[in-house]
């Protein structure tokens, strides 16, 4: 692991905050649960027990985690990068219990206690007397970040994707800021995008005619009602789609297709699809079951051109619902999607038709471009005389550009943009003026980069207070993933916002704002990695009821969970110890919960102990299985490396795969469990997969998609095991209450993630000390969320920055 | 998918009998029978080699010691008569006269140097590929590799065409999992590499590719209109850079000049294409695609036909394409293979394990026909595209399953420009670095003022 890559300007920041070794103190601090008595002040007696414990594996010659502790001295941790490096990476595995490893003579517990206090109180008390804020280059605008500041700022909702190159990770993140590489094609990307969306949200006369294509999954269940879609209707889709001006619009429609190129669920009669705009039907299509693909019209199915005006409006194309009720057929595919195409022919099976696209072509006979929200938003005045235009123009684009850069927009500021105004107007009028305007704001650096100014007369190197209108920047974008609002820009504007009161009073409004909903959906679910559920496509034989619908009420059910803790400001634990969760009928049907019917989530209360925490989420024990079965390994791997923060190291090559142990063994199948204990008795895989696989084995009683099972191949789930510090795991009660016995760990890798998402940069070692602090005082108030966010923001890494050096120019890696 | 069916219709019409068409990408029916976008024989004569680079993670099944006894990649035979009954490489056999088969170099800069990067082989093989150096580990910006192949070529002939070179991709690049052991995620990321330390992201929605290659806008006025605004607004972007950089600290501002770099990139690109816009015959040109297709192969299609549209119209001669992600889950149901790709390649040299790997790489070699149908199905003055172009398609991953970089698979398709003689197979001495080959390919590509490319030791015959 490389987690801390160390930065060259820090070198010796460390050192001019010690005057020695000498003077470190038992902890300033209260930590529960054991005392610093025995080592107390003595780095002398850790050093004995490091000598004693730790040097034979980590020794020069062996260099076990690549790491040498053979020279390491307890009362210089801080007086260097790569000995605080080291400390550093000493009390991450000591904290989460990882080492000494199991089978290895390992100290009293008590004095590894010790050992890890002693480190952590001289490298804090080295920190608090010299805070390192640290420093990153400026940020951009990331796909997340630009579409809501679009929408915050036009009101129309935009399929960023279409423009921007995909975002690099670092750090499980998307918005760390020096993997943000300047490219031709990223700048390309920003300017094609302010073309098109100034067209769209102020409406294009001009429109070219286009298609767009919405397409449903094919394991996407539609039996019943969608989100947004009218009532009577079944399966279908309905989306929000931006009209670009008023005219003719055609709507397509594409049923699926079974195997041969016929209709799906062609037997099961004649159906219709109503084309809606706004709940009002436009169309209503009838599907000719007998039509093919081989056609030369394929499966093509098309309304009469029908008038839209421009703007936003919601589309959907869903199918009449015919019958109410339960199906009383002999084989019941469940819940209907189409995992098998080959029953769609069939008699005998209830099978109904899916929707694959919809694709909406137009605008025809374009006859202007009507009122819509955002027009009405942008031209907050018109001018009724040719010499009211260009003042009415200069306080549109003012207002815009206040908001677009996040701060107030200065006299140069509109005088540029104007000079876009006075080329459009000549072109196209006074709307084509503000069109133009508004193209070149949103193609501006103040836009789409997220600069921070360096106040005058700071030396590279130096520490400074970021400016007001930076602070409110850095706020918004963490809470909300998107700009600042008035309030905020008018604070910063005033200077009042890096008041303490101030700053604490906004980061609660912020938090109890809807907008906060970001810290579930972008936050926790980078974090937790739910992206990576889109990855799994369960075996449809094994797992015949895993569909998109489920998909995605699982990762709806922890981001729900997460939002709630924030709004709730519960203690940020729930997350794992929960005794209640959101579900939907389809998530409650799935764990077996009786009694949720209906789309909507809500909270329901655990009967039993299993399930309690994400470790239950269907999303986690999903994201973390094979297709066709389990992955104790991945779900261990996926633990360690999320929640504790101390990734196993790679696998050696040469790995058999656990599929080549043989599946079955005296004329019976075995269980995952014993495949893997098979495959573990490989000794060069036996030391780490000891420590990666009772952890995912205590979760075996989830199957590959969640769902509670007491066999597997047929044979009982057997998830006992032991945990590397000796722990006895029966299930997954144990395996979290583990986890919650040591708090401190958890504590401190969620605040890491939030640091390095609330920064833009990677969590280096030097933060460390910042991040103790954090759960210390958060520990006061029963670690509620609120807690751990002003913490992060009154950090000095958030509110403070180091003048960078130059960056030197690099030199190539030398080759063997 | 088929898009140059030699039967042209026009937009117009087009849009009159769409009740049928809509849905296709507009490209199939919209490129017309004959070339149209003639130039004068000037420009002709100075026709440049068109280079694709095809980057395909995780090595062959035929690398492995097993594999390549079965002869599931390198036929046994050397020279012109070789077989491809067996191999992978099978579905190229209908154009075995344009296909040269280079077996057995090393891609030895993907090994780990150092202890803490043993196991990181994923993290590291894509960024070895194109530059056969080894990549410096680090999470952070202080990237460092190599000048990649296709970006050496690039530099030296890419101010030819509008568009100096581009890249594509098929696999999301949004994986948190995907990149670790302490690599940036740009080595897994990209195949093409600026400069040592400047990665260039590829693009994957074929939407996007389309606009860069010809502009946004329905008619030729639009796009004309909408090049000129672009330009500027680049100029004033370029003019709010330099007022900001006061305010800047030193790094910001280094950041701030490289964007700053990119812009001007940009700004000539638009004015090339606005040129070419201008310039020459009435160009006719089809109608974008929408979206990124669900279907690995109709995208990959839809990126070739790009290609050949993008060569055609000469606006620009130099491709890479990265069809996988290393350690990817998918699954290919079209390959006659349920398993996951990273799964299946870690088959431990089991008969059964390696033959269903194999069906993967089949079916990946299989995307390339079509390729080279659409380059030989437009002709130039003396031949086709296809005699224009060279193919490069391999791995810096050779045995997945050991995770080894030795007797990587690699092999060249297409014309070539009389480049290469084709129809031929050779099997390098052991311990030969692919980089030498690539050294030669930048020789004959006309770099021949230099002596070194990564890690090679000399040049080879190809």
């Amino acid at each position: 692991m490389n987690a801390f890559a160390s930065a060259a300007f820090v070198a010796g920041l460390l050192l001019l905050g010690m005057a020695g070794p000498a003077g470190v103190g038992a902890p300033a601090f209260p930590v529960p649960s054991h005392s610093a008595a025995a080592l107390g002040d003595d780095p002398e007696a850790v050093n004995e027990v490091v000598q004693e414990y730790c040097v034979r594996c980590h020794s020069e010659t062996r260099r076990r985690g690549d790491l040498v502790l053979e020279t390491f001295d307890a009362a210089s941790v801080a007086s260097s990068p790569e000995n605080a490096l080291v400390a550093e990476r000493m009390i991450r595995k000591l904290r989460a219990g990882m080492m000494p490893p199991a089978g290895v003579r390992r100290p009293e517990a008590s004095v590894l206690d010790d050992v890890v206090l002693e480190l952590e109180s001289t490298l804090d008390e080295a920190w608090e007397k010299n805070p390192e804020p640290g420093t990153r280059t400026f940020q951009r605008l990331n796909q997340a970040e630009y579409a809501s500041a679009v929408k915050d700022l036009l009101g129309i909702e935009v399929d960023v994707g279409a423009f921007l190159p995909l975002d690099t990770k670092s750090a499980n993140f998307d918005n760390i800021a020096d993997v943000q590489m300047p490219s031709a094609t990223v700048m390309e990307g920003y300017l094609r995008a302010a073309g098109q969306i100034a067209r769209l949200a102020l409406g294009d006369p001009d429109a070219e005619i286009a298609n767009t294509i919405y397409r449903l999954s094919r394991i996407q269940s539609q039996r019943d009602q969608v989100e947004g879609a009218p009532f009577g209707t079944r399966g279908g889709l309905s989306v929000v789609h931006n009209f670009p001006a008023d005219g003719k619009y055609v709507f397509h429609i594409m049923p699926y297709n079974a195997v041969e190129g016929e209709v799906f669920g062609r037997t099961f009669g004649t159906e219709h699809i109503e084309i809606s705009i706004d709940g009002e039907r436009v169309a209503l299509l009838e599907i000719d079951r007998w039509m093919r693909e081989s056609e030369p019209t394929g499966l093509n199915i098309r309304t009469d051109s029908i008038q839209v005006p421009a703007g936003p409006h919601r589309v959907t194309a869903a199918f009449i619902r015919q019958f109410e009720g339960e199906l009383d057929d002999l084989i019941r595919p469940i819940d209907h999607t189409l995992a098998d195409g080959q029953i769609g022919i069939g008699y005998g099976v209830t099978t109904q038709q899916h929707l694959q696209r919809l694709t909406i072509l137009g605008p025809f006979e374009v006859t202007g471009v009507s009122d819509t929200p955002t027009r009405r938003y942008v031209f907050s005045c018109r001018p009724t005389s040719p010499a009211e235009a260009r003042p009415c123009a200069e306080s549109i684009v003012s207002r815009l550009a206040t908001k677009a850069y996040r701060r107030d927009a200065t006299d140069e500021d509109v005088e540029g943009l104007m000079s876009f105004y006075d080329e459009g107007e000549e072109r196209g009028g006074f709307e084509g003026g503000v069109r133009l305007a508004l193209q070149a704001l949103l193609a501006s650096p103040h836009f789409i980069f997220r600069m921070e100014e360096v106040p005058d007369g700071v030396r590279p190197g130096e520490i400074y207070e970021i400016s007001d209108a930076d602070l409110a920047s850095r706020l918004s974008f963490f809470l909300w993933g998107a700009p600042p609002d008035q309030e905020l820009i008018d604070l910063a504007d005033r200077g009042d916002l890096s008041d303490d009161d101030e700053l604490e009073r906004q980061v609660l409004r912020m938090l109890a704002d809807p907008r906060a909903e970001a810290l579930g959906g972008r936050f926790a679910a980078q974090w937790l990695r739910l992206q990576d559920l889109e990855k799994i496509h369960p075996d449809a034989l094994s797992y015949p009821y895993f569909d998109e619908t489920l998909a995605e009420a699982m990762h709806e059910e922890t981001v729900h969970l997460f939002n709630h803790i924030v709004h709730e400001d519960r203690p940020i634990i729930d997350l794992l110890s929960a005794d209640y969760t959101f579900v939907n009928e389809r998530l409650a049907r799935h764990y077996g919960i009786p009694g949720v019917l209906g789309t909507e989530f809500r909270r329901v209360e655990y009967a039993t102990e299993q399930r309690r925490g994400i470790l239950g989420h269907g999303s986690i024990l999903t994201l973390t299985s094979h297709a066709n079965r389990t992955s104790p390994v991945l779900r261990g791997k996926w633990v360690m490396e999320v929640l504790l923060g101390a990734p196993p190291p790679p696998p050696p090559p040469n790995v058999p795969d656990l599929d080549e142990t043989e599946g079955a063994e005296d004329g019976r199948f075995l269980t995952v469990r014993e495949r893997m204990e098979q495959h573990r008795a490989n000794p060069a895989c036996s030391s780490c997969h000891n420590m990666i696989d009772p952890i995912g084995l205590a979760l075996e009683n989830f199957d590959v998609t969640g769902a509670w099972r007491e066999r597997d191949g047929g044979n009982l789930v057997d998830p006992v095991g032991e945990l590397y510090d000796g722990t006895q795991l029966a299930g997954p009660t144990d395996l979290r209450n583990v986890l919650l016995s040591r708090p401190e760990v958890f504590y401190r890798i969620f605040t890491e993630n939030l640091m390095a998402y609330a920064l833009g940069r990677r969590v280096e070692y030097y933060d460390m000390p910042a991040i103790r602090r954090i759960t210390r005082r958060a520990a006061d108030e029963g670690y509620r969320v609120s807690e751990f966010i002003l913490g992060v923001v009154n950090t000095p890494a958030f509110t403070q920055s180091r003048a960078a050096q130059p960056v030197v120019a690099q030199t190539p890696v030398t080759t063997s | 998918m088929d898009f140059i069916t030699g039967k042209h219709i026009s937009r117009r019409t087009m849009l009159k009998g769409m009740g049928a068409s809509v849905g296709l990408p507009l490209l199939d029916a919209m490129i017309p029978a004959a070339r149209p976008w003639s130039r004068s024989e000037a420009a002709r004569a100075a026709d440049g080699t068109r280079l694709v680079c095809i980057e395909n993670v995780h090595g062959a099944a035929g690398c492995n010691d097993l594999g390549a006894e079965l002869g599931l990649w390198s036929p046994k035979e050397e020279g012109k008569d070789f077989d491809l009954s067996l191999s992978s490489m099978q579905p190229l056999d209908p154009f075995r006269k344009y296909l040269t088969i280079v077996s057995d170099t090393d891609c030895r800069m993907a090994d780990a140097f150092q202890p803490s990067e043993i196991g990181g082989d994923h993290f590291r093989t894509t960024a070895v590929f194109l530059t056969q150096a080894h990549p410096k580990q680090t999470e952070g910006s202080d990237l460092f590799v190599g000048t990649s192949f296709d970006q050496i070529y690039a530099q030296r002939f890419g101010d030819a065409t509008p568009i100096p070179s581009m890249q594509l991709t098929i696999e999301n690049v949004d994986q948190a999992g995907g990149c670790a052991y302490g690599y940036a995620c740009a080595y897994t990321d990209t195949i093409s590499w600026a400069s040592p330390s400047q990665p260039l992201p590829m693009i994957r929605d074929p939407r996007a590719v389309f606009e860069q290659l010809f502009g946004a806008g329905g008619t030729a006025e639009q796009r004309a209109e909408r090049l000129r605004t672009d330009r500027s607004i680049l100029d004033w972007v370029m003019g709010e850079m330099n007022g900001l950089r006061r305010q800047l600290g030193a790094a910001d501002r280094q950041r701030l000049d490289l964007y700053t770099e990119n812009i001007r990139e940009l700004e000539q690109r638009i004015r090339r294409i606005e040129q070419q816009n201008t310039s020459g015959d009435e160009r006719e040109i089809p109608e974008a695609p929408v979206g990124v297709p669900d279907s690995f192969s109709e995208h990959m299609h839809l990126m070739f036909d790009l290609q050949v549209l993008a060569f055609m119209s000469d606006t620009t001669r130099i491709f890479s394409l990265k069809m996988g992600r290393d350690a990817s889950p998918r699954v290919y149901p079209e390959s006659g293979t349920d398993s996951p790709y990273h799964a299946s390649s870690h088959h431990g040299g089991r008969e059964d394990r390696v033959r269903d790997f194999e069906k993967i790489n089949r079916y990946h070699v299989s995307m390339i026909p079509y390729l080279l149908e659409k380059l030989q199905s437009v002709s130039e003055a003396d031949g086709t595209l296809l005699d224009k172009t060279m193919v490069m398609y391999g791995s810096a991953m050779a045995d997945s399953n050991l995770h080894n970089h030795i007797r990587c698979p690699l092999f060249l398709v297409g014309g070539a420009n009389g480049l290469l003689q084709g129809e031929r197979h050779i099997r390098a001495d052991a311990g030969t670095p692919m980089a030498n080959v690539m050294l030669t390919l930048l020789h004959k590509l006309g770099i021949d003022d230099i002596e070194n490319f990564g890690n090679s030791t000399g040049t080879f015959a190809v």
